[in-house]
């Protein structure tokens, strides 16, 4: 028979796996299951903050499901986590997970730990060896190369890990592999590489099911199966009134991607111009074609500094008196504020933001109708600091003026707005920016990753 | 016609914290082709559209085994994905600018 290895992914788990649709997939005997579990598209706080992520209730039924299906198929299952942003405090909170689960379906597990954050000293020793750590993206938000007070600013530091630490843990025998932040479809090439298979035709795979059934019509968090051969791959969902198109996989292609047709790996571009898609059957997409450019390896990793507090009000206009001049008005409470808290200055030791939905809300100044009549307008009041208490301060003075001043024609002299919530205010805590979002050149791809095996449930 | 009326998928998203992507796909190599071959879609325009300067637009990239387009542009970086001045995390609703370009 022709060699080949069949995935069965679930794409981003946390979402929801179970039922008909992963039934289908475990019954089409995959050699192994992959879920990623890590992003940075939430933004920098996940990396930042130490409380934790909330949703993680999802998170851990997700792992209960994948693990007894492993186990139950004699597969292994190779995972990234650390909901979402794959830092050592997530992680060893999914295995702690993963430590309940064993107990209570009485399952033992050795599985393949490999975390994904940085020691700082680790990359401090970098720089000053002379390594030129380069920003991934021209931005001003960036410093071009990494500098020491960079990394002494982040918060917290992880490496998108790419396939080979996993490819090394694959040796190891274990019945899974959890890796903290880890690039997507280095999960789905770990395998792959480790057999032989042409690299171009793994990376397509893995990027065309990383996120499970939205590279489906319709698009869905239901898993995908795909078997990969030696000159083609092939994919299709494991719901069987849903299916693969030549249009739905092409197209994914472009998904979240700078470039539709290149993609930079560490190691090397995956090249999909010449890619062929042809449509086998009602579900099922061929793809034959792409090409691997080698480059030098980089690891990319991300740093989260934090730049202040935020306390934010939320409240709804409905008097259309006030929402004909809101933007006259909320100038004058701009000024309101500035006054109020001298001699601290706008945007420098404070900024103010108001937020206008039913006006402006999502697109500010670039939003291109600039009259319109809403009958109510919602208003965030938001305002960041340096401290906690100056963020309070901002946004306190801001909502005393919005509720209460004079504005032309008012007639409902008691308050100007409805508030939805008390307290009227709330802490958001820290904020924080991506400032590390650099490409780290190395010789051994594994070198910052320590690969430990634990042993599930723990003290048997 | 607007690009709105020819294209069957319009979004943008983001492509990483610091870049806006947009993604159009057409139904039938017509309408497809029809976008392509007017040249409207530029790198002057997309600047005029999002407030930058020419040279600053990542990319317009044609796939034509795709029936695809994607532009590729940059966010302010007081923009960037959870900035504090971010308005729009995932990049999901940029595509509005797009949505009326006029194709002759």
């Amino acid at each position: 028979m022709e060699e080949e290895i069949k995935t069965l992914s679930t794409g981003i788990f946390g979402f929801g796996i179970g039922g008909s649709s992963w039934e289908n997939g475990l019954s089409w005997d995959p050699d192994l299951i992959v879920a990623q579990g890590t992003s940075s598209d939430g933004g920098p706080t996940y990396l930042g903050q130490d409380d934790p992520y909330g949703a993680f209730m999802n998170v851990r039924k997700d792992l209960a499901t994948i693990i007894v299906s492993a186990r139950k198929k004699q597969i292994p299952f190779i995972l990234s986590s650390g909901s979402p942003s794959g830092s050592n405090l997530e992680l060893e909170r999914a295995l702690a997970a993963v430590d309940e689960i064993a107990k209570e379906k009485q399952i033992g597990l050795r599985i393949a730990v490999i975390p994904g954050e940085l020691d700082k000293q680790y990359l401090k020793r970098k720089i000053t060896a002379g390594a030129k750590i380069r920003r991934l993206v021209e931005t001003d938000g960036l410093a071009p190369y990494l500098t020491e007070e960079d990394v002494d600013r982040s918060k917290r530091i992880v490496a998108q890990m790419g396939p080979e630490p996993i490819v090394k843990a694959l040796d190891l025998d274990v019945d899974g592999i959890i890796t903290g932040r880890a690039l997507d479809v280095g999960l789905y090439m770990a395998l792959p590489i480790k057999r032989g298979f042409d690299k171009a035709l793994a990376a397509h795979m893995a990027k065309t099911i990383e996120c499970s059934a939205l590279v489906c019509e319709p698009q869905s968090f239901e898993p995908v199966f795909a078997i990969l051969r030696k000159d083609h791959f092939l994919v299709r969902p494991t719901n069987q009134s849903a299916r693969c198109t030549v249009k739905s996989v092409a197209s994914h292609a472009f998904y979240e991607r700078a470039d539709p047709t290149r993609e930079e790996n560490p190691g090397g571009i995956l090249d999909t111009s010449n890619a062929l898609y042809e449509q086998v059957d009602s579900q099922t997409v061929k793809v034959t074609g792409s090409r691997w450019l080698p480059t030098p390896y980089t690891l990319k990793i991300e740093g989260a500094r934090q730049v202040g507090y935020r306390t934010i009000c939320i409240c709804g206009v409905r008097d259309e008196r006030l929402i004909t001049c809101i933007d006259w008005f909320l100038d004058q409470g701009r000024k309101h504020v500035e006054e109020k808290l001298q001699p601290l200055k706008p945007n420098e030791d404070y900024d103010l933001i108001f937020r206008v939905y039913g006006k402006n809300g999502v697109l500010g100044d670039a939003e291109p109708i600039k009259e319109t009549r809403p009958h109510e307008l919602g208003l965030i009041i938001d305002a960041v600091a340096p401290e906690q208490e100056v963020a309070d301060s901002a946004c306190t003075a801001a909502v005393d003026f919005v509720a209460h001043m004079e504005y032309p024609g008012r007639i409902a002299t008691a308050a100007n707005v409805a508030f939805a919530y008390s307290p009227r205010e709330h802490r958001l805590g820290p904020v924080y920016e991506f400032n590390i979002w650099h490409l780290l050149e190395l010789e051994d791809p594994c070198e910052p990753f320590n690969i430990q095996i634990r042993e599930f449930p723990k003290g048997h | 016609m607007k690009l709105c009326e020819l294209a069957t998928v319009l979004r943008s998203k983001n492509a990483g914290p610091f870049r806006t992507t947009f993604d159009l796909f057409f139904d039938n190599d017509e309408a497809y082709q029809k976008v392509k071959d007017s040249g409207v879609l530029t790198e002057e325009l997309i600047a005029e559209l999002y407030n930058m300067s020419p040279q600053d637009v990542y990319g317009i990239f044609f796939v034509d085994t795709a029936r695809g387009i994607k532009i590729t542009i940059p966010k302010p970086f007081d923009m960037a994905s959870g900035a504090p001045r971010c308005r729009d995390l995932f990049g999901a609703q940029q595509h509005i600018a797009l949505m009326d370009i006029e194709i002759p």
